[in-house]
């Protein structure tokens, strides 16, 4: 069992961190330096936290729980105009990345209105291949009713988040719908608009169980943290890309942030101790975003095995 | 007429008493971001989501007079010349146009940044540096476009010298649209 964490501290001797969490077999998943502060996301062995705690404690750094860590968030607004942006979906994508998410943002091309609203193929399947989607809609109800059929084909859970109190039962294909959010024209600063922005947290965090719930039914052969970790040792060339994530993690697979047409044979040819290539435990495809390569590791039931 | 800076500010969006309450909030926001408060006395805000439509009436605050070189910097006569000293950087841009359209370039110098040398006997008092009621005006359409719901493509604005009345719709605006609008507001002014 990991535990996601991150690790916030000085840049001097945070190698120290990044090799103790390596030994005890856990995962580095990001990091980011920001002039002389490091912020470290990782996944650690849920047996050997003290070991670690007590390591960041001799560095003066902090270390917190990161609920979120591993996985990548869509934050949809109808359009990327004024009206919606940069407040307060730009509050909703940053929350949710200082609680470890890999947050998106997608701005509909043709989102806007209550008639003329729509979403086409490709932003369908480019929400798809995130974990969750949160959707931000604005202050009137019967707005919020009327855009039902933008996500109603999507199959990832779709958290809808707006100003109004809504019943659960009007809105039968959101995962969640979280009240007090909708259009304002000011940063989330209030307490109650950062509670808001908790219970988002909170509802994205319940989205993501019912996701590893569903995948416990039928478990993946390995786990995305294990095929980054051997994407980052064979295919090198991932580590000068100029992307801040290289390789973004999801809970069913992951994205690389290289070109497909040139590198999708060599992540499809990385090979693991027990003998499999990746391309026989996981599909390799072009992703929708950019031309980066999608991984999605197929389940037991498919391969037979597990490594 | 005399009024106080939105002495009245009223909203009204029947079955949506959570949206009227945050569209308050946002045109707030919108007005004090673009500095436009004090020059608005009465504004009235009528939305009917089942249409829908947004309307907006206001009042406009007195007139404001063209901003002149006298009202941007001290003016002293020097050998040859007038000499403007700025202090308030705003309209130095506006200002420099304006004295190189009346007297010339080669008769406008600047020893200091915040200095104008004017070489000519005419006085450049009276001078007009920027027409504010032109500004205000255009300040006051840019809110109301982003004030109103993103979606309402389709707008109508007349704009008056006392009073300005803006619709935004997603249909198209007929003439009928825009009676009803104005009796609804006409509704809540006599109110």
């Amino acid at each position: 069992m990991l535990d996601p964490v991150m690790f916030t501290g000085g840049v001097y001797k945070h190698d120290l961190v990044t090799e103790l969490v390596e030994d005890l077999g856990g995962y580095l998943l990001q990091k980011n330096v920001t002039q002389s502060e490091v912020i470290l996301l990782m996944l650690v062995p849920h047996e050997d936290m003290p070991v670690l705690e007590a390591l960041t404690k001799e560095l003066k750094g902090k270390l917190e729980r990161a609920p979120l860590a591993g996985t990548e968030i869509a934050v949809v607004t109808p359009t990327l105009a004024i009206h919606h942006l940069p407040h307060p979906a730009c509050d909703v994508a940053e929350y949710l990345r200082r609680h470890g998410a890999k947050s998106n943002m997608i701005g509909m091309s043709r989102g806007v209105a209550k008639k003329i609203a729509q979403m086409d193929e490709y932003e369908t399947a480019l929400i798809n291949e995130h974990d969750a989607v949160v959707f931000t809609f604005g202050n009137f109800a019967d707005c919020i009713l009327k855009k039902e059929h933008l996500y109603r084909t999507l199959t990832v859970p779709v958290i809808v988040t707006g100003g109004p109190e809504m019943r659960k039962e009007d809105l039968p294909y959101a995962f969640e719908y979280v009240p007090n959010v909708g259009r304002i024209a000011h940063r989330s600063r209030k307490a109650t608009e950062i509670g808001s922005l908790d219970n988002i947290v909170a509802a994205v965090g319940r989205a993501l169980d019912s996701v590893r719930a569903e995948i416990s039914k039928d478990p993946l052969t390995t786990t995305p943290p294990r095929v980054m970790d051997a994407v980052r040792e064979q295919v090198p060339d991932v580590l000068i890309s100029h992307s801040p994530l290289p390789i973004a993690l999801n809970l069913n697979g992951l994205r690389i942030k290289l070109p497909y047409e040139e590198y999708h044979e060599a992540v499809a040819g990385v090979r693991f101790e027990e003998g499999v290539t990746l391309g026989e435990i996981a599909r390799v495809m072009p992703s929708r975003m950019k031309d980066y390569i999608l991984v999605r590791i197929l389940p037991t039931s498919e391969t037979g095995f597990v490594v | 007429m005399e009024m106080d800076p939105l002495e009245v500010f009223e909203v009204q969006m029947p079955g949506e008493e959570y949206g009227a309450k945050k569209y308050r909030e946002i045109i707030m926001d919108i007005l004090q971001d673009l500095g436009l408060i004090r020059s608005i006395g009465r504004l009235y805000v009528y939305v009917d989501i089942l249409v829908p439509y947004f309307a907006v009436f206001g009042m406009i605050r007195g007139k404001l007079p063209p901003l002149r070189v006298r009202d941007v910097g001290d003016l002293v006569a020097a050998e040859g010349g007038y000499q403007i000293t700025v202090e308030d950087e705003e309209h130095m841009a506006g200002l420099i146009r304006a004295l190189w359209e009346a007297y010339g370039r080669e008769k406008v110098e600047q020893p200091d940044r915040n200095v104008l040398v004017v070489l000519s006997d005419q006085s450049p008092e009276e001078l007009v540096v920027a027409d504010l009621e032109t500004e205000f005006r255009r300040d006051l359409m840019d809110a109301l476009v982003r004030i109103s719901p993103e979606g309402f493509r389709n707008r109508r604005n007349e704009m008056g010298k006392e009073s300005f009345f803006f619709l935004a719709a997603e249909e198209t605006i007929t003439p009928e649209l825009v009676t009803e609008a104005k009796g609804k507001i006409g509704g809540m002014r006599d109110a």
